[in-house]
C-alpha cells in the first residue's frame, strides 16, 4: 500500500493536477476568507468554512478523475494487478494519497484562523470542530470520486460524472421539501429500496435464493411495520433523504459540535465507496 | 513449473480461449504462436492472474493463481503487449516503484536494480522520463520491470513488436540469456523469432491448441519425411528404379533445373526412413544422385497449414 501511496502522491506533484487543485482551492478559500472574515472583521470562521463547502463540487473531480481512469487508459493497471499486491492495498493507497493532498491544502488554510488570532480571541475548539467536519466531508466526496473514476477509462467522463453526482448529493436537501409525504408513497419508497437492494445482491452474487430471501424479509418487515404503526411512513421519503443527506450532517460540525454519529456516518460512507471501488475492479477481472 | 489445465475463457457467447492445457518445465522457453486474435494475450493474462479464467486452473510452481494470488504472482514477471509504463516517471523512479509493489526489500534493491539495468542495458537512460524514450528503450524498461523481484517465470507478450531489426536481434539474445536462469513463455506471430529462441512451440488458433512440439519435431512431423532428389539420369529410368523401393508411397517428377538431370520429390509411407533404400536403388540402376535433402516444412508452412486447414495435430 505504501508503494502505491507514495507513487500517487508523487504523481500529484509531478503533473499539474496537484498544483491546480491546491491553487484553485486556496484561491477561492482565500477570497472567501477575505470577504467574509477579514474585511468585515467578523470572527465567525465556521460560517465561512460552511459556505466554502460548495468548492468540493469543482475541486474533488480534479483530484479524483485521474486515479483509476488513467491506469486503465495507459494499461498500467496490468502492472498493479499482476504484482503481489492486493486490490485493497492498491485502492486504499490511491484513496489515502488523494486525501493527503486535500489534508495538506487544508493545513495551509489554518493560516487564516492564525491570522485572526492576532487581532483577538478566536474560538479554537469550535474551529477545530469545523475543520474536522470539513475534512470528513471532503474525504467522503473523494471516495465517491474514486469510485466513479474506476468506472471509466476516460478522465473527462470521470470528472463530469463526479461533478454531477456530487451536485445531486448537494440538491438532495432541497428535494426533501417537495417529495410526497403520505403513507402510501412512503410504503412504495420503502419497497423500492428493498427491491433495489435485492437486485444489487443478485447482480453481485448471482445467487437467486439470497436475493429472494432478502426481498421477502424486507417486504415482511415493511408490512409488519405498516400493521404495527403505519404513521411511521408519513414523510418517510423526506426522512430517508435527510438521513442519507451528506450535507445535513455537516451542520453540527459547523456549530462546533463534535459528536460521534456524524463522524461514524462519514467514515462509513467513505468506506462503502472505497469498498465499491474494490469490488468493481475485482468484478472486471472476472467478467 | 507452470501447469495450465483446461483453461477456458468466455466473454458472453464469444469463446476467447477454449479448453487449453499445457505445462512448461523448469528452465524451458516456450513459444506461443498464433495469428492476431487467436487468444495468446488472453491466455497470458490468465496465467499471470490479470484476468480470471471462466473454467480451469493455472498453477505456478504448484501454487494456484486464484487460491493464493499473492504467492503465485511473486513468482511471475509479466511484460504485457503494451508495456505498463508510467510516462511521467523517470526510469529509475519507475523501477523503484515496481520494487515497492513487488515487495523487494530495500537492502537488496540497489544491487538487484543495478544488475537488471546492466542486463537489459538501460543504465544510460535511467534519469530520463519514460515518455521521452524510444520504443526500443521502452520495451527494455518493460522487460526490466518484469525481472524485478527475481521471479522464476517470465511471461513476455510479443516482446519484439515495434522494434527495428537490430533491436529485435538484441531482444532475442536477451531472451536467450534470460532463458538460462528463468522459465519463459513468449508469444509472437513472428515465426523465425520463435524458432530461433524457443525450446518448444505451441501453436494456437481460435482459442485452441492446434499443434505443439519442438521446432524440429513439428516440421518433421508435418513434413512427413519427404525427400527432394536431383538425379543425373533420364526420368523414366529413375521413376522405374524408385517405384521398386519398399516404403515409397509416391514419386513425383518436378522437372529439369540443371541440364541432364531430373528433380524428383519422393513421399514415404508413414514414419519410414527411405533415404538408404533410395540411395541403394538408384545406385544399382546407375543413376548418380547429385542432391538429396529432406523436405521439412518451414515454420511458416506449418503455421499456414495448421491455422488455415485446422487439421488437428498433436
Amino acid at each position: 500500500m505504501i508503494g502505491v501511496y507514495k507513487k500517487e502522491l508523487k504523481a500529484y506533484f509531478s503533473t499539474p493536477t496537484g498544483y491546480v487543485f491546491m491553487g484553485f482551492f486556496l484561491l477561492i478559500a482565500g477570497f472567501f476568507f477575505a470577504i467574509s472574515n477579514l474585511f468585515p472583521m467578523v470572527a465567525n470562521y465556521n460560517a465561512m468554512l460552511s459556505n466554502l463547502t460548495f468548492i468540493f463540487l469543482i475541486v474533488v473531480p480534479i483530484l479524483t478523475m485521474r486515479l483509476m481512469a488513467e491506469e486503465m487508459r495507459q494499461k498500467t493497471d496490468v502492472l498493479l494487478l499482476t504484482s503481489p499486491l492486493s486490490v485493497n492495498e492498491m485502492v486504499l493507497g490511491k484513496y489515502f494519497a488523494a486525501v493527503t493532498v486535500f489534508l495538506i491544502t487544508l493545513l495551509i488554510t489554518c493560516l487564516y484562523p492564525l491570522m485572526m488570532s492576532f487581532f483577538g480571541d478566536i474560538a479554537v475548539w469550535e474551529i477545530i470542530g469545523g475543520y474536522v467536519g470539513f475534512f470528513l466531508l471532503g474525504s467522503t466526496f473523494i471516495a465517491v470520486g474514486l469510485f466513479i473514476s474506476s468506472l471509466t477509462d476516460n478522465q473527462v467522463i470521470a470528472a463530469v460524472v463526479t461533478f454531477s453526482v456530487l451536485l445531486l448529493l448537494w440538491v438532495m436537501d432541497a428535494l426533501q421539501s417537495v417529495v410526497p409525504t403520505d403513507i402510501i408513497s412512503g410504503v412504495v419508497f420503502a419497497s423500492a429500496l428493498v427491491a433495489a437492494v435485492a437486485i444489487w445482491l443478485y447482480s453481485a452474487t448471482r445467487n437467486i435464493y439470497v436475493s429472494l430471501v432478502t426481498a421477502i424479509a424486507g417486504g415482511a418487515a415493511i408490512a409488519g411495520v405498516y400493521i404495527a404503526n403505519k404513521d411511521i411512513y408519513t414523510g418517510f421519503i423526506g426522512k430517508a433523504l435527510a438521513w442519507f443527506s451528506v450535507l445535513n450532517r455537516y451542520n453540527e460540525f459547523s456549530l462546533g459540535i463534535l459528536s460521534l454519529s456524524p463522524i461514524v456516518y462519514y467514515i462509513t460512507f467513505s468506506a462503502v465507496f472505497v469498498f465499491l471501488t474494490i469490488r468493481n475492479i475485482e468484478k472486471k477481472r472476472w467478467s | 513449473m507452470i501447469e495450465v489445465q483446461n483453461v477456458t475463457k468466455r466473454y458472453g457467447q464469444h469463446v476467447a480461449v477454449d479448453n487449453v492445457s499445457f505445462t512448461v518445465n523448469d528452465g524451458e522457453i516456450l513459444g506461443f504462436l498464433g495469428p492476431n486474435g487467436a487468444g495468446k494475450s488472453t491466455t497470458m493474462n490468465i496465467i499471470t492472474g490479470y484476468i480470471s479464467a471462466t473454467e480451469g486452473t493455472v498453477k505456478i510452481d504448484g501454487i494456484d493463481i486464484l487460491d493464493q494470488p499473492e504467492e503465485a504472482k511473486k513468482r511471475i514477471g509479466y511484460l504485457p503487449e503494451f508495456p505498463p509504463l508510467y510516462m511521467d516517471m523517470t526510469v529509475s523512479e519507475y523501477l523503484d516503484f515496481v520494487c515497492d509493489i513487488r515487495k523487494v526489500s530495500s537492502a537488496e534493491r540497489k544491487q538487484s536494480l543495478e544488475r537488471i539495468m546492466d542486463i537489459v542495458k538501460i543504465d544510460d537512460v535511467k534519469g530520463r522520463l519514460i515518455k521521452n524514450l524510444s520504443k526500443g528503450y521502452k520495451q527494455r524498461v518493460g522487460v526490466a520491470q518484469a525481472m524485478i523481484g527475481n521471479p522464476q517465470v517470465l511471461v513476455l507478450d510479443e516482446p519484439t513488436v515495434g522494434l527495428d531489426p537490430r533491436q529485435i536481434i538484441e531482444m532475442r539474445d536477451l531472451i536467450k540469456k534470460l532463458g538460462k536462469s528463468h522459465t519463459i513463455i513468449l508469444s509472437s506471430h513472428i515465426l523465425p523469432e520463435v524458432s530461433a529462441v524457443c525450446d518448444r512451440i505451441i501453436i494456437i488458433n481460435k482459442g485452441k491448441i492446434v499443434a505443439a512440439g519442438t521446432p524440429a519435431n513439428l516440421s518433421k512431423h508435418l513434413g512427413g519425411g519427404r525427400l527432394s532428389l536431383r538425379v543425373a539420369a533420364p526420368e523414366k529410368q529413375v521413376m522405374a528404379a524408385l517405384e521398386q523401393v519398399p516404403g515409397v508411397a509416391r514419386v513425383e517428377p518436378r522437372g529439369t533445373f540443371e541440364p541432364g538431370t531430373i528433380d524428383i520429390v519422393v513421399d514415404p509411407d508413414e514414419e519410414v526412413d527411405i533415404r538408404r533404400p533410395v540411395f541403394n536403388a538408384l545406385s544399382h540402376a546407375d543413376c548418380p544422385i547429385l542432391m538429396m535433402r529432406p523436405l521439412d516444412l518451414s515454420l511458416e508452412e506449418i503455421f499456414m497449414q495448421v491455422t488455415t486447414q485446422e487439421s488437428e495435430v498433436s
